[in-house]
């Protein structure tokens, strides 16, 4: 221990507080971001140089499907999500705090659970024999079980269940923020309750819909196990599609080409959101 | 008018009603598969015809489902140590350093957390079969880093950046080393994010299931493998009392983490 303290020059820390992020980027940099580019070298590299895997990819009907499940399943679990999460998130935002202390822990307990878990438990319950088409022919809708799992049916069920967490704790957050007042204004002002609804709580909260929503469509589309176990294998979905190139096939170029699309609309709407995000604070200054 | 509770009138109900639905539905899986794993029904029958420990002895008595715990916890435990030793040296660079691209280094730090996980796994896959770590203890340790690392900085950082610097210094004033100070002052400061780091990392690795597909052999599984493996195959009942165990363990970690929250407020 130095018996004379010397705060050491800033600089110099400065300097030194740069050095101690250096683990983690060589890290990074080996295990993350150079596997990552070399897959997606491999698309334009693999059989030999050229775009082949791409024309093959966006040229064939059986790949163009596998794109259009997993846009429509994406686009039909965000919108389920968020026209249940919109309520939902506004009880909670204004309901009793004891009574929403409770609705939020089922909210962690579902979104902490074993995705597995949760998954097997909806292949149970979805099948032939399962509780909710023994539910639904015992209230009389159906009189034979609907084929509710091995089709995209079942992902989207299960897929909406997994993503309701992520629609609605955005939400809260945003109509958490809204100023009462603004509402007794515009009844104030002779607004009727459907007005009030349209006019001024759905423009306020969009912020907090755009970013979830677009959180959710993004974090649906690569999804895999989900789609995997209640999908079946005719309907498949684009992350399973990458899995099926590299595992059964061994075709990495094509597999490199599939990652690629993927992450390409990924990281778009990421920006797209990001950039929203930015607005809307430089907006709240 | 909207939003005052008590004065929404007939709509009132109508929320209360669709939250309670929407609760009802988050909870029927888990309650679902509690009930089942203790029913007899080797079809999945519910309600059960009768009551039976059959699926748990059957779980306990394969020692394929033990040791692809063991594995779990393991891999779990040392991607937990890693990832919150470099969280902590990280998020002291990223929050006192003052250098060019602090913001664009944030940014890549937290890229794993957006990248779609099949990505991430299909590449280190590629990778590890170059360099020989498919299949190995290491290879799981470092794809599982990749991913709880992102939580660990955020959370870290987060509980840094509210820390007051001054006090650090002032320990520095007062005769101790900088690195005394930072282990004997800004540490337990900041001990709530080193714990939540710790959680998420952990539970980051124990529940991974995308990358492990990829990363596991016949001799080397986690218990998210193993569970996947056999719901390939049928909807077996001992998965059902392998998922209850694994939602007790979700509500003991939930139950930990309110505690120390509830004990940092107080």
């Amino acid at each position: 221990m130095p018996s004379v303290v010397a705060l050491p020059e800033v600089a110099t820390v400065k300097r030194r507080e740069f050095r101690s992020t250096l683990p983690a980027l060589l890290f990074l940099a080996l295990f993350f971001v150079v596997p990552v580019i070399s897959l997606l070298l491999r698309s334009v590299l693999e059989p030999q140089l050229g775009l082949q895997n791409y024309v093959e990819l966006l040229g064939s009907s059986t790949y163009l499907k596998v794109f259009f499940n997993t846009f429509m399943v994406s686009a039909v679990v965000t919108i389920v999500s968020l026209t249940i999460g919109f309520p939902v998130a506004w009880t909670l935002a204004i309901m009793p705090s004891r009574w929403a202390a409770i609705v939020f822990a089922i909210l962690l307990l579902s979104m902490w659970t074993n995705l597995l878990a949760r998954t097997y438990a909806w292949m149970v319950l979805l099948q032939r024999t399962g509780l909710i088409n023994k539910m639904l022919m015992g209230l009389g809708v159906i009189d034979k079980p609907l084929a509710l799992v091995n089709n995209l049916t079942g992902v989207t069920i299960g897929m909406t269940y997994i993503m309701l967490p992520f629609i609605i704790l955005p939400l809260y957050g945003t109509i958490r923020k809204i100023d009462p007042a603004i509402l007794q204004a515009a009844a104030l002002c002779g607004a009727n309750r459907w007005q009030a609804l349209t006019r001024v709580l759905l423009p306020l909260t969009v912020p907090g819909m755009a970013a979830g929503a677009l959180m959710v469509f993004v974090m649906s589309l690569g999804y895999f196990v989900t789609p995997a176990l209640l999908g079946g294998t005719s309907n498949m979905m684009l992350a399973e599609l990458i899995a099926q190139f590299v595992q059964s096939l061994v075709n990495w170029g094509m597999g490199g080409a599939a990652a690629l699309v993927l992450l390409v609309v990924t990281l778009t709407l990421y920006a797209v959101q990001l950039r929203f995000v930015g607005d809307e604070s430089e907006g709240g200054r | 008018m909207l939003l005052n509770f008590e004065r929404l009138g007939w709509l009132k109900y109508v929320l209360l009603g669709i939250t309670l639905l929407t609760a009802l539905f988050l909870l029927l899986p888990i309650i679902f598969i509690a009930a089942l794993s203790f029913g007899s029904s080797q079809w999945l029958i519910f309600p059960p015809p009768g009551w039976t420990l059959k699926w748990y002895s059957d779980l306990f008595a394969d020692p394929r489902w033990l040791s692809s715990a063991w594995t779990s916890f393991r891999i779990a435990a040392i991607v937990t140590v890693l990832s919150v030793l470099l969280g902590l040296v990280t998020s002291f660079g990223l929050v006192r350093g003052r250098f060019l691209f602090r913001k664009t280094l944030r940014a890549l730090f937290l890229t794993p957390m957006i990248l779609p996980v099949v990505v991430l796994a299909v590449a280190l896959y590629a990778f590890f079969l170059k360099i020989g770590l498919n299949g190995t203890m290491t290879g799981f340790v470092i794809s599982h880093l990749v991913l709880a690392l992102p939580f660990s900085i955020l959370s870290i950082s987060n509980a840094l950046e509210r820390f007051d610097k001054s006090i650090e210094d002032a320990a520095v004033l007062c005769g101790a080393s900088p690195l005394e100070a930072k282990i004997r002052v800004t540490l337990p400061a900041i001990s709530h994010g080193i714990f939540s780091a710790a959680i998420f990392s952990f539970l980051t690795s124990w529940d991974e299931v995308v990358v492990a597909i990829f990363m596991s052999s016949p001799t080397l599984r986690t218990l998210p493998v193993k569970v996947w493996a056999t719901l390939r195959q049928d909807l077996t009942p001992v998965v059902a009392a392998a998922s209850t165990l694994l939602i007790l363990l979700t509500v003991i970690l939930m139950a930990l983490f309110a505690l120390v929250r509830k004990g940092l407020k107080s």
